[in-house]
Formats: C-alpha cells, sequence, structure tokens
C-alpha cells in the first residue's frame, strides 16, 4: 500500500511540477495562448481539460492490450472524440449555461496534444489507475501554467481579476497604462516563454545535454 | 493462460477492433445526440427568449431569471410578427417576408426587435437588435450565437459591450440612413459627428467588428421599410392586432 501511495505521488509530481506538460513536454501551447486572455475562461477550460485527459487515458489504458499499434493513434482520438462530444450534448441539455460559455473550448479540447500526448506516452504502457491519475496530474499541470498565463495577461492587459479592477485609480493617475500587448496573442508568448524559462532553471531542467 | 497468443496486430484483429470500435462510438455519439435533443431544443428556445428580452431591456443584470418568469415575461410583451418587403404587417409567410419581435405594454408598441444573422470571424453571429418606437434609436443589443474566439471577439456578447449600442441613432443629421457599426478603438477617439453612430470596438478583435458592423448594416437596410413606417408613427398603436385578428 505505501508502494503504491508514493508511486501516484510520484505520478503526480512529474505531471504537475516536473514534467509539466506545457513547461517541460511543451504540448498545449496553443490553447495556453487562445483561452489566456482572461482568468474566468482559462479556469473553465482547465477543468474541462483535466477532467477529459483523466478519463480518456483510463480508457484507452483499460484497452491498451486490444488497442493494434497500427491504427491506435486513430483510435485513440475516436475515444478522446466520442467522450468530447458526448460531454458536450449532456452540457448543453443539463447545464446549458456553462456549455455556451465553453463555447469553442469543447472542440479545443479534442484537438489538444495534451491528451493524445498522455495517451501515447502513458496510458498506453500502464495500468487504468495509473493513467487516470497521470491525466489528472497533467491536467493539473496545464492548469497551473494556464491559469498563471491567464492572471497575468489579465492584470496587465486590462488591471483586472477575474473581471474585477484591482489596479486602483490613483496609479492610472500617475501614468500607468494597460499594456494593450498582453491582451494579443503575442502577449501570451512572451508569458509563457518567461514562465517556461522560469520553471526549468528552478527545477535545475536543462533540455540541453551537459 | 492459453498456448495460444493473442496477436492483437494480427489482420483480423486490426479490422475487428476497428469496426467495434466505431460502431461503438457512433452508437454513444447518436444516442446522446438524439436522447438528449429534445432538452437541448428547449433551452435553446428558451435561450432565444432570454436574448430578445435583454435586447429589449427587460432583463438587466447578470441573475438569470427562474424559467417561468421568462416565459411570463415574453408572452406578456413580445409579439412576433411578419412583414412583408414594403414594411406591412401580413398573416402568412412568403417568400420575401421577414420576422422581427413588437416590444409591447398595454397594447402600445414601444419598440421592435430585428433578428440579427451576420457573419463572423469564425463563424455565424445572431443576435437581436432593439429599437425605441422613433424607428432610429438602438436600445438595446444581444447575443444569441456566435463562435467567435472566447475574451476577443467573444467579447461581444458581454454586458459592457452590449450597452454601448444603447442610444445610438442609425440615422444622420441628414436624416440618411448610416446603421450602427463597430469602431476600431474608442468612440470618443472618432469624429464627433460620427459618435452616435459607433460603439466602442474590442482590442484584438477588429475583424469580428467589421464582420459584425457589416451584418448589421445588411439587416438594417433589409428592415428599413418597417424602420420607415416607425418613423412615421403609423405602426405604433394597435394596427398589428387589427391585422391580426
Amino acid at each position: 500500500m505505501l508502494n503504491e501511495t508514493s508511486r501516484y505521488k510520484e505520478i503526480l509530481v512529474k505531471g504537475i511540477w516536473s514534467e509539466n506538460p506545457v513547461a517541460y513536454q511543451v504540448l498545449g501551447i496553443c490553447s495556453a495562448l487562445a483561452v489566456t486572455v482572461k482568468l474566468s475562461t482559462a479556469i473553465v477550460m482547465s477543468l474541462a481539460l483535466t477532467l477529459v485527459t483523466a478519463f480518456s487515458s483510463m480508457i484507452i489504458s483499460s484497452m491498451r492490450k486490444k488497442i493494434p499499434s497500427n491504427i491506435r493513434i486513430i483510435a485513440e482520438l475516436a475515444i478522446i472524440a466520442s467522450l468530447v462530444i458526448v460531454t458536450d450534448e449532456i452540457l448543453k441539455a443539463f447545464f446549458y449555461d456553462i456549455s455556451k460559455q465553453l463555447s469553442i473550448f469543447v472542440g479545443l479540447i479534442i484537438t489538444n496534444c495534451i491528451v493524445l500526448g498522455r495517451a501515447e506516452a502513458f496510458a498506453l504502457a500502464n495500468n487504468p489507475v495509473d493513467s487516470f491519475i497521470d491525466g489528472i496530474a497533467n491536467g493539473l499541470g496545464y492548469s497551473l501554467v494556464l491559469i498563471a498565463v491567464a492572471f497575468l495577461r489579465e492584470l496587465l492587459g486590462t488591471g483586472q481579476c477575474l473581471g474585477f479592477m484591482v489596479i486602483p485609480d490613483f496609479i492610472y493617475d500617475s501614468g500607468y497604462q494597460n499594456m494593450g500587448l498582453m491582451v494579443l496573442a503575442p502577449g501570451a508568448f512572451f508569458i509563457i516563454g518567461l514562465l517556461v524559462w522560469l520553471k526549468n532553471s528552478l527545477a535545475g531542467i536543462s533540455h540541453e545535454k551537459r | 493462460m492459453s498456448d495460444q497468443v493473442f496477436d492483437k496486430n494480427s489482420k483480423k484483429n486490426v479490422i475487428q477492433f476497428a469496426f467495434l470500435l466505431s460502431i461503438i462510438c457512433s452508437l454513444l455519439i447518436t444516442g446522446a445526440a438524439s436522447g438528449l435533443k429534445e432538452l437541448q431544443q428547449e433551452n435553446i428556445k428558451l435561450d432565444k427568449k432570454i436574448n430578445i428580452l435583454k435586447a429589449a431591456n427587460l432583463i438587466t443584470g447578470k441573475q438569470k431569471p427562474p424559467k417561468d418568469v421568462i416565459v411570463n415575461l415574453y408572452k406578456d410583451h413580445i409579439q412576433e410578427v411578419i412583414v412583408d418587403n414594403s414594411g406591412k404587417t401580413i398573416d402568412k409567410e412568403t417568400p420575401e417576408s421577414m420576422h422581427l419581435y413588437f416590444y409591447q405594454t398595454h397594447n402600445m408598441i414601444n419598440g421592435y426587435i430585428l433578428p440579427i444573422n451576420s457573419k463572423g470571424l469564425w463563424g455565424k453571429i445572431r443576435g437581436y437588435l432593439a429599437f425605441e418606437n422613433d424607428g432610429q434609436t438602438v436600445s438595446g443589443f444581444s447575443v444569441f450565437s456566435h463562435s467567435e474566439t472566447p475574451g476577443l471577439g467573444g467579447e461581444i456578447e458581454n454586458a459592457w459591450f452590449r450597452k454601448n449600442f444603447k442610444g445610438k441613432k442609425i440615422l444622420n443629421s441628414q436624416n440618411n440612413f448610416v446603421s450602427v457599426g463597430i469602431a476600431k478603438g474608442k468612440v470618443k477617439n472618432l469624429p464627433t459627428n460620427l459618435q452616435d453612430h459607433y460603439v466602442d470596438g474590442i482590442s484584438g478583435a477588429t475583424l469580428t467588428g467589421q464582420y459584425l458592423s457589416e451584418g448589421i448594416k445588411t439587416t438594417l437596410a433589409k428592415y428599413e421599410p418597417v424602420s420607415i413606417s416607425f418613423r412615421q408613427k403609423n405602426l405604433k398603436a394597435m394596427d398589428i392586432h387589427q391585422n391580426k385578428e
């Protein structure tokens, strides 16, 4: 039992921090650029992606001994896509407001490289429970970066946090201005780049050989 | 353990697996789609009503009222009408007829609401634009469905953008039709004679603004006969009811 918990912990730490999907594996960058203008959208996307990654990894892992290797990517995509579409239909029927808010995020989840990446890299070689935890861990790792980027972009770009003004008026009066660049996609490039740099130098990770 | 090792890469298994997987996935999707269709349609209908009421400023604030309140508000104040291309109300649909909604209280028409059907950057933008009964002042705007980028073009559905439309005019000082458009940047930076016909743009969503401006202009031009009869004040009172009954 002790062995198991420590293994789960290791998977979690790997996914969230040391092998963070955005910062280390450099997956899911496109959605990290698109949905991080505001904190609220980033949080919704994070939640949705974490759940989808976890469940798709679990399902794919439970079928891993049956999936023929030459059609495995198609099979994985079919499973992920069906899962996302069914979730979308359920949201539309029972949580219409949330589904409207999610709008194209749902589609973005299917194309998010993290989901397929974890299916390929982890779920095909590990048991369902481990894969589920790995999915959660990577989802949380992605969420961590997404929320950090969205927080900075919303704060610097509009002076708001979750839609509330947080930068007081006297700072604006003394000449401070919102950074228009942060609202646009290049702002996300800079922030993600800087975050990846910060994170990897903190963790002492380098992709280059020493 | 059986002697014969299961070969997942054998041709037979590949075909079998692909076949089974596609059947299961398609059953799952069609099952979910058709089983939940009624509930979804109901949600869409309700949402349409909410947005018409929002355009008419009957629902304000972020709180969504309960369903029966919405249905009653809609029943009491909104009337869907069909007009022909000269702006007269008619009973039956014809190929050239157009739909719009009257906003009324106690048999007085306070305004009218036009459905906007516009191109967007990624897909269609559908919404409602409400006018006062002078036939030229915008009283509200709402977006019913769109597929613009969240956080950029997607801002069109948010209250701060929608409330900009209130009080804008579609006629200029010479009483010529000019429509309302979305400015590039802030309205206060425009020349004063244009400020009445533009709303604040969304930074990072110039194209969405352009498409929506175009879409609004085309719709308004099409419904211009209706607006004209409102300007001439001959649609204000009860003549729709007489037509209907």
